[in-house]
């Protein structure tokens, strides 16, 4: 018998080739080891996935876990893990989302599936506690997010359902393409939603009526108790609650720090069009919580009038008004509210999605794609209409939509003619909406990432707006005011590797780095080991904790090095360095993010000339055999 | 004192369900929580719901044994748990799905307010579910109706 709480100490594997469904017990060595989420995906990646398969084959693994803090009373225990090797960077790729569907999972009595092969004919998998099947989906083949999931509540004769199902962009293999779970949240990154589509599986369908059981069930309750509350009273619980990620609209446009036109700008004229105030007043219906979350970040809203009267969407981020809104110099709010609709029903990552136009916008403008690429259609800066019709053609692979379906950096070397020089991209993901030139810690952020460029790897928001009462809580008076302060480099490499780390932590937890471990940064290595030991039952201590997280992260890394990465792809694209931010508080920077590296692999005990982690910290974390199979020294 | 439940402010969380479920069962367990969050009409609306505790329960008017009961001073309805033979009329007689039943222990069980401070109206973050007397509900509601009847009037007049 599996030891833990807070686990439900079984998995499920799955091959969709020979359709053979096993039901595993969980290693408690496996779980004290790896935690959870992407701790076990990283660890399962690199043991069964080598270097030669192709994202995109059946060989390739699709896992979906959870961790022992998901489905349970701690704030924002939502969230799931989607872990692959990513067909858009094609090394470690993972996708973090909340909603339903982990708890649900948790509750039908598994911590994880774990899906390889392809089957003949497209499936979905249906979960309901012991009841496992494979489905046919033959018929749902083809169909938008909500209608295929409408058609297999009315199959089931039940609404009570928790889904991950993709949309056509996933079965089309688009390189970005999402997985969305109830209720309409996205597991996005990484393209993960193509490697679903690969195996023709349309849908993971779960009901679960079980228990998450805890090993100290008072004193685990006093924790979440008292993290809820700390949330509740929290200085940013009222505008986070409020406005969610859009309210970083104003914030970072101010800052220079809201890329624009594809990173030319840091700022955006027209933000106030797109702000969360705006979008609150104009379309807001009502506030949406994720599972046992407290701040419901998540809104719902509607268009009510115009040419988009009716759109309604869940989930409008930050991200999305950058990546569709400024990102194409598109002020039409009401427009990136119907792409959102859009790249949820098609199963599209709204980033890179709307990158990557922003990308083709670019080379439009600069003369390198003309009428001849693109099948006559111009893609004139803030022509939402080209890009709604853009993004349909993504997801079905047609036309001119077959060349963006590949991701910026495979559309660059396609294109050829210089393309690369604005190919706004580490490791062949496309950046988010931050600007290390704005903010130093978040482009250093976006090149030691894990799996391309990203903002949630290291996610350094202390240093965001300025959050100093955490700084100090978090390091103490040493570091101040320097890490708090977004142009300043001193110490950011520290800050990004302990995000990284923690972040590794709470990714395998089951929590959520969006609630209170950092945007609200209520939740800290403490409070997580104290609810991990609590909830599982495990000898948890912040020092063992810190370990599981550096383990994570420096396997993550190593599978990037077993895929040929090294210092040479830790860089920035070109723009960053030679070209000033024109706007905001950020006027005039550059950044070079060089210097800052050799502090990082110092100071992360990695070879500071090849950026590989060394035989002797691999030692250090257990992972000799890691270094073996390197071949490092 | 009654659970006072105002739907638009429900977020679908299911914070009422999580530690519901943690307070009568030692686990988290939605699916025994003695509150549920429904899917309202539209996206983005929900409904939590639980036992009404009726003045004159449907439950223990089908309860063949006398195990429901309601206290006459607190207006709770309950079930006794000895008393209770498992025959599950009770779930069918209530009007609304309130009464569940617990194929492990055989037994019925439904919303006991936590003898008094129910878990869910103190942890829910939005103020959906409250814990307040009937006088209180009352004054609320009046707040709301007679501004709906003047919104009514108001576009009657229009017209």
């Amino acid at each position: 018998m599996f030891p833990y709480k807070g686990y439900a100490g079984r998995y499920l594997r799955v091959n969709l080739s020979t359709g053979e469904i096993q039901t595993c017990e969980l290693e408690p060595a496996f779980a004290e080891t790896w935690l959870g989420g992407n701790g076990f995906g990283a660890k399962i990646l690199w043991d069964e996935v080598g270097r030669d398969v192709d994202p995109l084959s059946p060989e390739n693994r699709l896992i979906i876990a959870t961790g022992p803090i998901c489905g349970t009373l701690m704030p924002n225990s939502s969230r799931t893990e989607v872990i692959t090797k990513s067909p858009l960077t094609g090394i470690y790729g993972d996708a973090n989302v909340g909603g339903m569907f982990g708890p649900e999972l948790k509750f039908a009595g598994y911590d994880m599936v774990i899906f390889e092969g392809r089957a003949p004919e497209p499936v979905y998998l249906l979960v309901e506690d012991d009841r496992v099947q494979l489905r046919d989906a033959r018929h749902l083949w083809g169909k938008m997010v909500s209608e295929a999931q409408a058609l297999v509540q009315q199959e089931l004769g039940d609404d009570n359902f928790k889904f991950a199902t993709i949309g056509p962009a996933g079965e089309n293999l688009v390189r970005y393409a999402s997985i969305q779970m109830t209720p309409n949240r996205s597991a996005a990154r990484c393209g993960v939603g193509a490697v679903m589509g690969s195996k023709r599986l349309k849908s993971i369908v779960v009901r679960g009526f079980g228990k998450v059981a805890i090993a100290h069930p008072q004193e685990f309750y006093d924790i979440a108790v008292q993290a809820h509350k700390k949330l509740l009273q929290n200085e940013f619980y009222k505008p986070v609650s409020r406005y969610g990620t859009a309210g970083l609209v104003t914030l970072m446009n101010r800052m220079g720090r809201f890329p624009t036109k594809n990173f030319q700008m840091g700022s955006f004229p027209f933000a106030d069009d797109i702000s969360a105030e705006t979008l609150h007043d104009r379309y807001f219906v009502n506030d949406v919580g994720c599972f046992n979350c407290p701040i419901h970040c998540d809104k719902v809203y509607r268009v009510q009038d115009g040419e988009f009267a009716g759109a309604a969407t869940n989930s409008l981020e930050y991200e999305t008004l950058g990546s569709l809104g400024a990102g194409i110099w598109n002020n039409n709010l009401a427009s990136i509210v119907r792409a959102n609709v859009m790249c949820d029903e098609l199963g599209l990552d709204t980033i890179s999605a709307g990158r990557t136009i922003a990308f083709a916008m670019e080379l439009w403008e600069k003369g390198i794609l003309t009428g001849a690429d693109t099948g006559g259609i111009p893609l004139e800066w803030g022509d939402y209409n080209t890009a709604l019709a853009l993004l349909e053609q993504v997801a079905k692979r047609e036309g001119f939509g077959g060349l963006l379906a590949e991701g910026t950096r495979r559309m660059a070397a396609l294109i050829g003619r210089g393309a690369e020089q604005y190919a706004m991209e580490v490791k062949g993901q496309e950046i988010a909406a931050q600007d290390g030139r704005a903010q130093r810690s978040m482009g250093l952020a976006h090149v030691t990432s894990t799996r391309g460029a990203d903002h949630l790897k290291g996610f350094p928001v202390l240093d965001e707006t300025g959050y100093p009462s955490e700084g100090v809580r978090r390091y103490g008076t040493q570091y101040m005011p320097e890490i708090v302060d977004p142009l300043a480099t001193r110490y950011k490499p520290m800050l990004v590797i302990d995000g990284e780390n923690f972040g590794a932590v709470i990714d395998s937890s089951g929590n959520c780095k969006s609630g209170g471990t950092f945007v609200l940064a209520e939740i800290y290595w403490q409070e997580m080991a104290d609810a991990i030991r609590t909830a599982t039952g495990m000898d948890m201590t912040v020092e063992r904790l810190k370990t599981i997280g550096e383990r994570i992260y420096n396997l993550q890394r190593c599978y990037g090095v077993l895929h040929g990465i090294s210092r040479k792809d830790d860089r920035l694209p070109p723009r960053f360095k030679e070209e000033p931010n024109p706007s905001g508080h950020a006027k005039g920077q550059t950044f070079d993010v060089e210097p800052l590296l050799d502090e990082y692999y110092q100071l992360r005990g990695w070879d500071v000339k090849t950026g590989i982690p060394t035989r002797a910290k691999l030692r250090e974390l257990g992972l000799e055999d890691v270094a073996d199979r390197l071949g490092i020294a | 004192m009654q659970l006072y439940i105002d739907s638009a402010k429900c977020t679908g969380c299911r914070i009422c369900e999580v530690f519901c479920s943690f307070k009568h069962e030692s686990a988290i367990q939605p699916a025994k929580a003695r509150i549920t969050v429904l899917a309202g009409d539209e996206p983005g609306r929900f409904i939590p719901f639980t036992c009404m505790q009726c003045a004159r329960p449907a439950c223990a008017e089908a309860c063949p044994v006398g195990a429901i009961t309601r206290n006459e001073e607190s207006g709770l309805v309950s079930v006794d748990a000895n008393e209770c033979i498992g025959c599950r009329m009770c779930v069918q007689a209530c009007p609304f799905g309130a009464m569940s039943y617990d194929r492990d222990r055989g037994i019925a069980y439904k919303c006991d307010l936590c003898g008094g401070d129910p878990e869910c109206a103190r942890m829910c973050p939005t103020g959906a579910i409250q814990f307040l007397r009937e006088e209180v509900i009352i004054a609320r509601r009046r707040k709301t109706g007679p501004a709906m009847l003047k919104r009514a009037a108001h576009l009657i007049e229009g017209e």
